[in-house]
């Protein structure tokens, strides 16, 4: 299955421009320009990664990143930005993100971001059902 | 129920890296994957670190032209590949090493210290008076205004009445709007490598400030300076000057970078101040940064608010040459008008040398024809109009004028105690007033000679040396800005007008030769300061059409067609280092906390987590114990599948293999794995090289090369185990499908391969370090500079130190690596031994022969 990706960014040529190059590498692409749109379709979507941009006009990044850690634990999420900011790189990196990547970003990393953060939620999810199928059989889970 | 049922899965996340249950081959496979994927992510994040690293060492070392968003997003991108390696050797030992946080978020603190703008006061009024401001308000006034301010106040010369706006107000302006960030924010993000980039970045950055407020106490300041100067009902008008903080010294003038605007009405000053501060970021201001290595963010733009002065005639004064720093006479560019003609260099002056003797005498005179200057336009600004025909070719200000101004400029010459830079104005009452002065820029002129016999004769001769030098390029005719965006590097600029704009291209042009223009233009100042050979004035330029390749000797005023090579082997005087720019100097300081290695030897009481004092130690320390991790984690391991095998070919060898995922074709039950078995291409490729060719057993030693080893072998304890990893007594493959690292022990001395030879090339590396031996420090430490000088010749970055040789190859696609794992897959066989005989040349020159001629076949 196509790992589903959602873009987070207030430019909406960039987030245009991105969406259409990820489309291409088969992600299946969500977008939203602004902090409503993003959680909406976190709700209403089964997403894997998302890229988010830290410095929105409705949105600080980092404490998104912290919010979308809170409610989707298994969420990856790689702040894609252009503040080369050592104090927000560390923040982002401490509330949970995947990864810091800088603007203009490279595809090819970029890609390699997104498969790793995919690989580690699959790692986990794994086994997460491993765990819950036990816990079942203990019948120690409501 | 959903939030209990979210925090259950909070609390399984944070618990998946534990222990599996004993007897749960499912879990312990799960495990693996999860320890060798923090493993593989934490090698790819120290791939991207050492890179980082050397490029910023690279750069450091100057030659290459870098700004502050380079500086900023390479320390942003290492602290995150170093956070990155911390965090994945808390997935394999957590909590074990968790003083690594505490060390890095130090570490990066020093580093952040080291990039903050110097914090500039905002104490200081938005508005200073001009006759309050002298040399020592530099930091408010600027370099600009603060040297008027002392050319009135202290020299006691006539200048135009008028106001500072601080760089408190600019500050304050930026602070107000929030403007910095968004500023960084698209230096950082769109990097203009091109010129439409740069065009285009530069348009952002000036909107952005074009369109913020002004705060209400700074417009407020403002009317309040003005209205002191002129009454509300009067028809005075004023010239706006930048005066930005760094702009104005010898090394950098930033002439005609930033904005003047001309004749502006009272009503619309407040605008008029946003647009000189906004050009900042013109395309040749941020290119010219970018060429002299000044910070962004150092830049504070003060704006002089000067009563408009309605000159007569106007212009420079240089007190010497720029072109030539042995030459003392004074030279006056003039021209009707404001002189604003002059320093724009679009039309035509006239030029006088006056001698610095007493009494002052004019030595030589260029009158040129001026058929156009700058008035006021009565409304607002500046127009362009006709001189008078009987004005045309009369010289603009008399010799009077002429040995007055030259005595002032000599005045402040003295005053300053270095050649200056003086731009003037005449008034209609003949009054001489000065409207800027700062220290003048030279150069030196290097006598090239003529041409050599049979050289074709010039398609240019004449006009003036702005800047001295020759080069040679294709000719690229600039006549409007899309002209500009189609520049390449290393062509000859040839303009009709030297206009300031152009300065940008003045990082990619060989030379310039422009029909109009002279040596007091702001075009010719920045082509003198960034070694840009320029020849201005040089009239009509027919004969160089587009393309044409010729030579430029501005020295002796003259371009010659084709290369015309002895005129181009004269050594000039280099062009401006760019090793003690602002921008290398904060560069060097951030490398002070990242890149010394203080943690050498893992088996040190020192290697410790609270020991590291550079993000490079940091990276090292992460590396070394998250192999050792994930060794200790599969030969501890109680599930028989995932236990290190002893390698099976025809017979046991002394050889372990860990599997960390992928490794091994299928599962293999039992204690053995055979060769047959292993799907990790790197360790298959390696293995290829160590059989590849048969060892001819260890070299005849000398007598005494052979009692060197003896007296080692019984006097040197640390022979037993000098890494004592836990590891070192057998020799160990640790692999995966792409992944190896390989500690041996070959005799006497301990090798560690590491490589990542995957889909992503990017990622890809292939590290090879070598130490130790039986022979004395003398012999081994040979046998090191043999192996690294081996390896270098293969393109290897090697790196020997005593008897230590390390050697590494990045960002190669998959089969490059595997061929480079055949050759160091040789040279741990065959260079068994090897110190013994490193004292015999005869016998080195022979190995050294028969390991090329080998390593040659093996590619």
């Amino acid at each position: 299955m196509a790992i589903s990706v959602l873009l987070v960014d207030d430019e909406e040529d960039f987030v245009a421009t991105l969406a259409k190059r990820l489309t291409l590498r088969r992600f299946d692409i969500f977008t939203a320009t602004r902090a409503d749109q993003a959680f909406a379709a976190l709700n209403e979507n089964p997403i894997d990664v998302v890229l988010l941009d830290v410095r929105m006009p409705d949105l600080d990044g980092i404490a998104a990143t912290k919010t979308i850690k809170g409610s989707h634990p298994l969420v990856e999420v790689i702040l894609l930005t252009g503040h080369a900011s050592i104090e927000a790189s560390l923040e982002g990196m401490e509330m949970g993100a995947f990864d810091y990547l800088l603007k203009p970003v490279n595809i090819d990393e970029l890609v390699y971001k997104i498969e790793d953060a995919h690989h580690k939620k699959e790692l986990q999810e794994g086994k997460i059902r491993r765990l819950a199928e036990q816990t079942d059989e203990d019948g120690s889970v409501e | 129920m959903i939030t209990r049922g979210l925090r259950w899965l909070q609390g399984i996340v944070g618990r998946l890296t534990g222990r599996a249950e004993p007897g749960d081959p499912e879990a312990a496979r799960e495990l693996f994957q999860i320890r060798y994927h923090a493993l593989r992510l934490l090698l790819a994040a120290n791939t991207k670190a050492l890179d980082l690293m050397a490029t910023m060492e690279c750069a450091a070392a100057g030659g290459t032209t870098i700004g502050m968003p380079f500086v900023r997003s390479h320390c942003t991108a290492l602290g995150v590949s170093v956070f990155q390696m911390v965090r994945h050797l808390d997935t394999l030992a957590p909590d074990k090493y968790s003083m690594l946080f505490e060390r890095l978020e130090d570490i990066q603190h020093s580093i952040d210290h080291e990039l903050a703008v110097y914090p500039r006061s905002t104490d200081a009024p938005p508005v200073l008076p001009l006759r309050d401001v002298d040399c020592d308000h530099i930091d408010v006034a600027g370099p600009k205004m603060a040297n008027l301010g002392e050319v009135a106040n202290v020299v006691g010369m006539l200048v135009p009445n008028g106001f500072v706006i601080t760089a408190s107000a600019y500050e304050l302006l930026i602070a107000a709007n929030d403007l910095q960030p968004e500023i960084d924010r698209l230096l950082q993000a769109r990097q203009a490598e091109r010129l439409d980039e740069l065009f285009a970045l530069s348009s952002s950055l000036q909107a952005l400030i074009m369109t913020a407020a002004v705060p209400e106490d700074i417009a407020a300041a403002i009317e309040a300076a003005v209205t002191k100067i002129a009454p509300p009902a009067s028809e005075t008008t004023f010239a706006l000057r930048s005066s930005a903080l760094g702009e104005d010294s010898a090394e950098a003038s930033f002439a005609g970078q930033y904005q003047s605007l001309l004749n502006v009405r009272r009503e619309h000053l407040v605008d008029s101040y946003l647009e000189v501060v906004a050009s900042k970021y013109t395309p040749q201001a941020m290119q010219y940064r970018l060429q002299r290595g000044l910070r962004d963010d150092d830049v504070a733009m003060s704006v002089g608010c000067l009563e408009m002065v309605d000159a007569r005639s106007g212009g420079v004064a240089y007190t010497g040459n720029p072109s030539d720093r042995e030459d003392r006479n004074v030279y006056i560019s003039s021209a009707w008008g404001l002189p604003k003609a002059i320093v724009d260099g679009r039309f035509a002056s006239d030029l006088l040398i006056v001698e610095r003797t007493e009494p002052s005498r004019i030595s030589n005179r260029r009158i040129g024809d001026k058929g156009t200057q700058f008035v006021l336009d009565p409304m607002e600004g500046v127009e362009r109009a006709k001189v008078p025909p009987h004005l045309r070719r009369q010289q603009s200000l008399s010799d009077e004028e002429a040995t007055g101004v030259a005595k002032l400029a000599l005045r402040l010459e003295s005053h300053f105690k270095t050649p200056v830079d003086v731009e003037w104005a005449i008034t209609g009452d003949g009054e001489v007033m000065v409207l800027q002065c700062r220290p003048l820029a030279q150069s030196v002129s290097v006598d090239r000679g003529s041409p050599p016999a049979g050289t074709p004769p010039p398609l240019v001769a004449g006009g003036v040396n702005a800047s001295p030098g020759a080069a040679a390029g294709p000719i690229h005719r600039v006549h409007r800005d899309s002209d500009a965006l189609s520049c390449p590097e290393g062509a000859v600029l040839v303009l009709e007008q030297p206009l300031p704009r152009w300065a940008a291209l003045l990082g990619l042009a060989a030379a310039v030769v422009a029909e109009e223009g002279g040596v007091a233009g702001h075009l010719a100042t920045v082509a003198r300061e960034l070694g840009v050979p320029a020849v201005l004035g040089a009239g009509p330029l027919d004969a160089l059409t587009a393309g044409l390749e010729v030579t430029v000797d501005a020295t002796g005023c003259a371009v010659y067609p084709g290369r015309i090579e002895s005129l181009l082997e004269t050594e000039e005087e280099p062009r401006p280092a760019t090793v003690d720019t602002p921008v290398q100097k904060t560069l060097r300081n951030v490398l002070r906390h990242i890149a010394p290695l203080n943690l050498l030897d893992p088996d040190d009481i020192d290697f410790k987590p609270i020991n590291c004092q550079t993000l490079h130690d940091i990276t090292r320390f992460c590396h070394e114990q998250a192999v050792r991790e994930i060794f200790a984690f599969g030969t501890e391991t109680e599930f028989p599948e995932y236990a290190s095998k002893q390698l099976h070919h025809n017979v046991p060898m002394q050889w372990w293999v860990l599997d960390l995922g992928g490794g091994f074709k299928q599962p293999v039950s039992g204690k053995y794995v055979r060769l047959e078995d292993i799907a990790c291409n790197p360790m298959l490729a390696l293995w290829d090289g160590m059989v590849a060719v048969p060892w001819d057993g260890p070299p005849a030693a000398t007598g005494r090369g052979f009692a060197s080893i003896l007296f080692e072998a019984t006097a040197n304890p640390a022979l037993a185990s000098p890494f004592k990893k836990p590891y070192a007594d057998r020799n160990y493959f640790i692999i995966s499908e792409h992944f190896l690292n390989l500690q041996s022990r070959f005799g006497f001395h301990f090798t560690n391969v590491e490589t990542l030879a995957g889909p992503r090339p990017e990622e890809n590396y292939l590290s090879f370090s070598f130490k130790g031996g039986a022979a004395d420090l003398e012999r081994k430490a040979a046998r090191a500079r043999f192996i690294g000088d081996l390896l270098a010749e293969l393109s290897f970055d090697t790196e020997v130190i005593e008897d230590v040789v390390t050697a590494r190859r990045t960002s190669l696609d998959h089969q490059n690596v595997e061929r480079s794992l055949r050759v160091v897959g040789y040279l741990l066989m065959h260079t068994r031994q090897l110190d013994m005989i490193m004292a015999d040349r005869a016998a080195v020159a022979h190995y050294g022969a028969k390991m090329r001629a080998d390593l040659a076949q093996l590619k």
